[in-house]
């Protein structure tokens, strides 16, 4: 409130010209003021934008109190001096491209946090410990969204859990044969991964305690089988569709529903709803010719199966007359995560014997 | 080396050519028997007589183009205006015709123009001019501003002996001011920028009396141990570009103070060199200080306001130094 005239002592603000958020010119009248005397306009003693109002319409201040405040910076809020500026100078420009440098981990030590020339040599000098060593090799950059989210959601999954894994190896000769008959079909795709998944379905059926999921202390088993079946998408990171009610699937209708919906991951059309929702998921690293990958459980389930690759291995076998015999033979391991929480051991390795047992007498 | 001072030193440069080469002549208003109105050529018609020291009526335009004729048939006339400011007067036979004749007739025309410049001492606005600006934008004249005795000497010899059109502004603050050590006999300086002081943060550039008011304002002790260089330019055309460059390149920040009114002024040269070639050198904005685009008044309180000081120019030193 300036000093309207020598006798004035206060004034009250009838009306506010300008609003929160305006840029105004020095001397442009901000508001008028009713000195009991005269109406008078208060002109704007800086040009810049006006960030803050500190006196209501209709209220009376001492002269010399402040009615408002205006940021010279052109940006309204109160912090804005401090904020660092996103301009760099020219010669700060050129300096980082040539070297390389990431400005955005240089300390500025200008005007305001300005990255100064000096900054800028200074990191050159010395290179800062928070930069890639690989910045060389590919320009800095942030993670995709979809690898923060897995991130985010492996991390949350390995420190909810009490993660173990059990592995139990198993014969596909029974299962390859049904593969190459099924081909003429061409039903099924160039993996296992329907059968076991079929498979998978009738032993959940007789171990209904790894069909569920276990929410901090809320554990629940589910009747119907909703089968996430984790999808690469390559690069950009990793998906699980859901099959709704898969144990009334056939192995045909499996591998059907397995292809339709990691071609829709792979353009993205997947809906929300397509994603959430699994009781038990299949992982299937074989198909890249993994034989053994620790699979993470997706939670809120409590177990996780892990197919892995096809290979012909020599083994030992009971022939007919019940000689020991080595054949060659395509073998698998399958895995199982499981949550140690709502399972043990035994179960898991019941489970994973029970789906060895169907897989080897396999006749589909 | 003899000590002499800025005044003294361009009276020598004046006295050696004038005995060295019977080509050379000078003549203005009182150079004769008064020693001219600030005593450079004191003693002169004395030594070499009237036909060689001549006094002239008060008429600029007669001065130079009298010296343009000379000039044109061989001889190395030395014209003295008694204030740069009225140079005004002899405008047309400098830019039209001195300028002009080697482009137009092939023919050299060797004079100098001395012009004693500059305020500082209440001489008003007829009599503190800084007139260089306006020579600069006339095509064919050389433009020189020494800060120093020797470089006075020096660029002095080096215009009387050059075949074009010289402008010689000689700064009325530094005649008995500046003192120095000046070799002996004759000798040239190069027509190009010094650099005064070396220094890595900050590049000011300047000429004529605001060198040393750059110097006071920068020194170490006044900015925190910063390392200011200091470019004296000394000739103004020709321009020292590549030495404004390089020292910007080092420094990437610049600060060009000329005593001329603003717009226009040696330094809006300087300035747009800058942000032309050295633009990916900068760290910060080019700044200027320079006299508002007023006349200089009597006053002496409005005078030093108008002026640029060494207040001033330290303060732009540090906003940049800041920046």
């Amino acid at each position: 409130m300036p000093q309207l005239g020598v006798s004035v002592v206060e004034g009250t603000v009838i009306r506010w010209l300008v609003g929160v958020g305006d840029d105004v010119a020095a001397d442009q009248p901000l508001c008028e003021v009713d000195t009991d005397k005269i109406v008078t306009d208060i002109p704007s003693p800086a040009a810049g934008t006006l960030a803050e109002l500190l006196v209501h319409e209709g209220e009376t201040v001492e002269v010399g109190a402040t009615l408002a405040r205006i940021s010279k910076t052109g940006r309204s809020g109160s912090h804005v001096d401090h904020e660092r500026p996103e301009f760099h100078s020219p010669v700060v420009q050129r300096l980082a491209a040539e070297h390389g440098v990431d400005l955005g981990g240089v300390p500025g030590t200008g005007r305001g946090g300005r990255i100064s020339k000096q900054d800028v040599l200074a990191a050159v000098e010395k290179p800062l410990h928070t930069e890639s060593p690989y910045r060389a090799e590919a320009p800095a950059g942030q993670l995709s969204r979809m690898r923060r989210a897995i991130g985010a959601h492996m991390k949350r999954s390995l420190e909810t859990a009490a993660t173990c894994t059990t592995w139990m190896e198993c014969d596909m000769a029974r299962v390859e044969q049904s593969r190459r008959g099924a081909k003429a079909s061409s039903l099924l795709g160039v993996t296992p991964l329907p059968i076991v998944a079929r498979a998978a379905m009738d032993v959940l059926g007789e171990h209904p305690a790894l069909n569920a999921t276990l929410e901090g202390e809320r554990y629940t088993r589910h009747e119907a089988v909703h089968l996430g079946v984790a999808v690469s998408l390559g690069e950009d990171g990793l998906i699980v569709p859901v099959i709704r009610d898969a144990h009334a699937l056939t192995v045909e209708e499996l591998g059907v529903a397995i292809r339709e919906l990691a071609k829709r991951a792979r353009k993205q059309q997947l809906s929300p709803d397509e994603v959430g929702g699994g009781t038990f998921t299949v992982t299937n690293p074989g198909q890249f010719g993994s034989l053994m990958a620790t699979p993470v459980i997706n939670q809120p389930q409590v177990a996780i199966l892990d197919l892995e690759a096809v290979v012909k291995r020599a083994i030992v076998i009971e022939d007919a007359d019940g000689n020991d015999v080595i054949e060659i033979r395509p073998q698998t391991i399958l895995g199982l995560s499981w949550d140690h929480r709502a399972l043990d051991g035994a179960q898991a390795a019941q489970f994973l014997g029970a789906l060895r047992r169907r897989l080897e007498r396999w006749d589909g | 080396m003899p000590t002499m001072t800025y005044l003294e030193a361009i009276a020598d440069a004046l006295r050696e050519q004038l005995r060295a080469d019977p080509r050379v002549f000078v003549l203005g208003e009182d150079v004769g028997a008064f020693g001219g109105a600030f005593k450079v050529t004191d003693g002169f018609v004395e030594e070499f007589g009237e036909e060689r020291v001549i006094d002239t009526p008060l008429a600029e335009a007669a001065i130079v183009g009298a010296a343009v004729g000379a000039a044109v048939v061989g001889m190395r006339p030395v014209c003295e205006m008694q204030f740069a400011d009225f140079v005004a007067c002899g405008f047309d036979q400098l830019v039209n015709v001195a300028g002009k004749t080697h482009y137009r007739f092939g023919l050299a025309v060797p004079l100098v123009v001395r012009l004693p410049s500059g305020g500082g001492f209440s001489g008003g606005p007829f009599h503190s001019q800084n007139p260089e600006a306006w020579f600069m934008h006339a095509p064919g004249i050389k433009v020189l501003a020494p800060s120093t005795a020797e470089d006075a000497k020096g660029l002095l010899t080096a215009a009387i002996r050059d075949p074009n059109p010289v402008v010689f502004l000689e700064h009325k603050h530094l005649y008995r001011r500046v003192k120095g050590e000046v070799p002996e006999g004759i000798y040239e300086t190069p027509m190009s920028a010094r650099v005064v002081r070396e220094g890595t943060d900050l590049t000011v550039i300047a000429y004529g009396a605001m060198v040393h008011a750059a110097l006071e304002a920068s020194a170490p002790e006044a900015l925190d141990g910063a390392s200011v260089e200091i470019l004296d330019l000394r000739s103004l055309v020709p321009l020292d570009t590549q030495a404004i460059l390089a020292s910007v390149a080092k420094t990437s920040k610049a600060l060009i103070v000329d005593e001329a009114n603003e717009t226009c002024a040696a330094g809006a040269q300087v300035a747009a060199l800058i942000a032309e070639h050295a633009f990916e050198q900068l760290d910060g904005p080019v700044r200027r200080v320079a006299t508002p685009d007023v006349p200089i008044p009597f006053s002496p309180p409005l005078e030093q306001a108008v002026l640029p000081s060494v207040e001033r120019i330290r303060d732009a030193c540090r906003d940049l130094l800041d920046y």
